[in-house]
């Protein structure tokens, strides 16, 4: 019962959390791509981190020209 | 192309039907277990974290139907679900229907659609509008006030864990079927007899 509870009620989350919230669902998107596409399981942790790091690396070169963007856009 | 030529064929609709109920079982079946274990572990624990964010009402089949049939494409994870958030739409009926917010309710349906028909011209359909969204601001403050309702940010992060759970076993139900498909069913390099002879009938075709 105490761990029904626990998927009960929504949690409260904070607006800056979500951000980090999102590298564990690249992890999970890059295990499950992975998995599927290895052709040896022995090499899927190094592939994964590849693609991990990937993911983060693109996504941290997106925050930073959205930001660039946000804050230097000369026409607002 | 290839086909798998076995005294025990395996049959694409199983596989489609296992993966889909229990995600990472038709890799099971198909002989890459290693792959769908970590399949299930995986897809079902990213759902079940969205659950723990967002609730019982993270599977909302009423408001939120595309993420709904995401959140199905877990199979058994999503349908425990629903039917939990299910239950909680039929008491939140019944306490609209005749409980004590039903009084309220009823007295600010006419206030509502009158209030609207002062403005503008209402057919009947826009009237049912009215009511409809009534309706649901009720059903909001009820939900809030047993503490289900989901709102943000909770609620973006809640449903993209338990919806990506949902596609990314889409991905893999798709993955399973297609390597029935092409007959290549067991862990590529694996040194099993059926192994060997579905590489040896590979090679003859």
């Amino acid at each position: 019962m105490m761990i029904l509870a626990l998927f009960e009620r929504p949690m409260t989350l904070h607006f800056y959390s979500l951000l980090w919230l999102l590298m564990p669902l690249c992890v999970v998107v890059a295990i499950v791509y992975k998995t599927l596409r290895t052709e040896h399981l022995s090499r899927l942790p190094g592939e994964i981190a590849r693609l991990v790091a990937y993911m983060a690396a693109g996504l941290g070169i997106l925050a930073l020209g959205l930001w660039m963007l946000h804050e230097y856009w000369p026409f607002s | 192309m290839a086909r798998r030529k076995t005294d025990n064929p395996i049959f694409p609709a199983i596989v489609l039907v296992l993966a889909w109920i229990v995600p990472g079982a038709g890799h099971v079946y198909i002989g890459r277990a290693a792959r769908g274990l970590i399949i299930f572990v995986t897809v079902t624990a990213t759902f079940w974290a969205g659950i723990a964010m967002g609730g019982i009402m993270t599977v909302d089949s009423r408001t939120e139907r595309w993420w709904f049939a995401a959140d199905l494409c877990t199979g058994v994870n999503g349908l425990v679900s629903w039917y939990r958030s299910k239950r909680v739409y039929a008491e939140v009926d019944r306490e609209l229907k005749s409980g004590p917010y039903a009084e309220q309710f009823y007295e600010d349906a006419p206030n509502a659609v009158g209030e609207e028909s002062r403005r503008y011209y209402l057919s009947s359909a826009h009237r049912a509008e009215v009511v409809s969204d009534l309706r649901q601001r009720y059903v909001d403050k009820i939900l809030s006030d047993k503490g289900y309702r989901l709102a943000a940010p909770a609620e973006t992060v809640a449903r993209a864990y338990s919806g990506v759970a949902g596609l990314l076993n889409a991905l893999c139900i798709f993955d399973a079927v297609v390597l029935v498909l092409m007959g290549r069913g067991a862990e590529p390099g694996s040194t099993t007899p059926q192994r060997r002879k579905d590489d040896r009938e590979g090679s003859d075709a």
